[in-house]
């Protein structure tokens, strides 16, 4: 790979006018434009903070101060502790070589100089400084961009004080818990108002997790507009979402799903699922596993849903949660599982924690260690 | 996911073995690549080794069923159990392609 040095900057010290000038002469012919000198080591310090050299030829024997003594001082500041050094000098016995390695020079190149070797020395050191800075500059990019991106995945969730509004207005105690794998995650869950009487809470994990699955909960977002709950039963709406999905989703990228719509006039939930993890209902000391059993969303055009009916009474709730949460293994390779998300739960029926969200996290915590292997969300809605 | 693919006498089979999960992606295009045999008419995907299958998995099941479907031949995924029949299960995978139990 032949890469450009155009605008790398050489500093060049050396006490020797001659030395200076056979040297530059070497680098430009060679296509190394950008150059500077110095004297001695005094005289190169400062160019080096005028100059930002990407790179110092450094001669040993000077006046002032000496080569190693700049390069040591060099070293010492964490501003130069990366720029390449290449010493140049007459010395060529081993102890004075390993002296240049230790005062923290990069490589030699010994005098009498041989103009192939010390330009393919120079190239070697300017292209990795090159290359490394290129790729931490790009780290740094996608890092931020992975940032603002992340900021935006969580503004697609419901607001907190929306949330808080809605319980307020139907009797609920609506809490969550929503954690990516990694910067950008493929769930998704939302709560609104479809009337007076009835709420509407859904959940959804795209498959995969990562950018690609992100951009389909955006994609998924945009529809909850487009496509008004309001006058669907659980399976219309989920249909209407499949359909929808399956005209932007490439074959391999789908998503596991379960809505449903709690009215507080009858104390019914009605729900429809395509997929997603069995949710835990809550009914007096009841537990009871939901059917969540249906076509994943985005697949094909032909799934048909279901629409449930189950009583949710004031003092039952309902837990919602992403496969990641019966899934995800511990350090010996098992899964926490389902049965542990169940008496888990049970232990919550029992003891009735202020913070149910939290009392369900924590043995999930004590037996799996972050980072997650999937997105993890958690929802938890109980009736007052 | 480690798999081996045998000829049989109407069909191809390839005989899965370990976790189907996101992982497996790399394999998923060796898998396809058998659909290629010359005449083939019918695929049977043997998934009664898996111990696990994830949403990952189930997407490349559904790969393969459009792949195949393309180029007209019948994909079989045969012998899910335990965990692994109950997420095809759960995913209703069945209405889209040939499982048998």
């Amino acid at each position: 790979m032949a890469i450009s040095l155009d605008d790398s900057r050489v500093l060049i010290v050396d006490d020797n006018e001659f030395n200076r000038k056979s040297l530059s002469m070497l680098l430009l012919r060679s296509g190394i434009s950008n150059l500077e000198f110095a004297v001695d080591g005094v005289d190169g310090l400062a160019k080096v903070d005028m100059f930002r050299p990407d790179l110092i030829l450094l001669d040993v024997d000077m006046p002032n101060m000496d080569g190693l003594e700049m390069c040591q001082r060099l070293r010492a500041s964490a501003l130069h502790s990366d720029l390449p050094i290449l010493f140049q000098t007459a010395l060529d016995s081993d102890e004075e070589q390993v002296a240049c390695f230790k005062a923290g020079g990069n490589d030699f190149i010994s005098k009498p100089i041989k103009p192939g070797e010390c330009v393919a020395r120079v190239r070697h050191q300017l292209e990795r400084r090159k290359l490394f800075n290129d790729l931490t500059a790009f780290r740094e990019r996608v890092e931020k961009e992975l940032r603002h991106a992340h900021a935006m995945q969580m503004s697609l969730l419901p607001e907190p004080r929306k949330v808080a509004a809605i319980g307020l207005a139907h009797g609920l105690d609506i809490s969550s818990h929503f954690e990516t794998s990694s910067e950008l995650g493929g769930d998704l869950w939302s709560v609104f108002e479809l009337d007076e009487h009835r709420v509407g809470i859904l959940i959804v994990d795209f498959a995969g997790h990562g950018i690609t699955a992100a951009i389909n909960t955006f994609r998924l977002h945009t529809l909850f507009e487009r496509i008004p709950a309001k006058d669907l039963d659980p399976a219309e709406w989920l249909g209407a979402l499949n359909a929808s999905l399956k005209d932007v989703l490439p074959t391999g990228q789908f998503a596991t799903a379960f809505y449903c719509i709690l009215d507080k006039r009858t104390d019914v939930l009605t729900f429809s699922g395509a997929g997603a993890p069995n949710p835990i209902l809550c009914e007096g000391d009841t537990l009871t596993l939901l059917d969540s059993a249906g076509m994943l969303l985005g697949i094909s055009r032909r799934a048909k849903y279901h629409t449930q009916q189950v009583t949710l009474p004031p003092g039952g709730f309902l837990v919602l949660y992403s496969d990641a949460l019966i899934e995800c293994r511990d350090a010996l390779g098992v899964p926490f599982g389902q049965d542990a998300v169940m008496e888990t739960v049970r232990a919550i029926v029992d003891d009735r924690p202020a913070d149910p969200v939290q009392a369900l996290l924590q043995p999930f915590l004590s037996r799996i260690a972050r980072p997650f292997r999937d997105d993890l969300t958690l929802i938890w809605v109980g009736r007052r | 996911m480690e798999f081996q693919a045998r000829n049989l006498a109407d069909a191809i089979e390839a005989r899965l073995t370990g976790r189907l999960e996101f992982t497996a992606h790399d394999r998923l295009r060796d898998i396809v690549a058998l659909l290629d045999a010359p005449n083939l008419r019918r695929f049977v995907v043997d998934v009664s080794g898996l111990d696990f299958i994830d949403s990952a998995g189930l997407g490349m099941i559904l790969i393969l069923q459009e792949e195949a479907e393309q180029k007209n031949i019948k994909l079989v995924v045969r012998g899910p159990r335990d965990d692994v029949k109950r997420s095809i299960d759960l995913a209703k995978i069945g209405e889209i392609v040939s499982i048998e139990y």
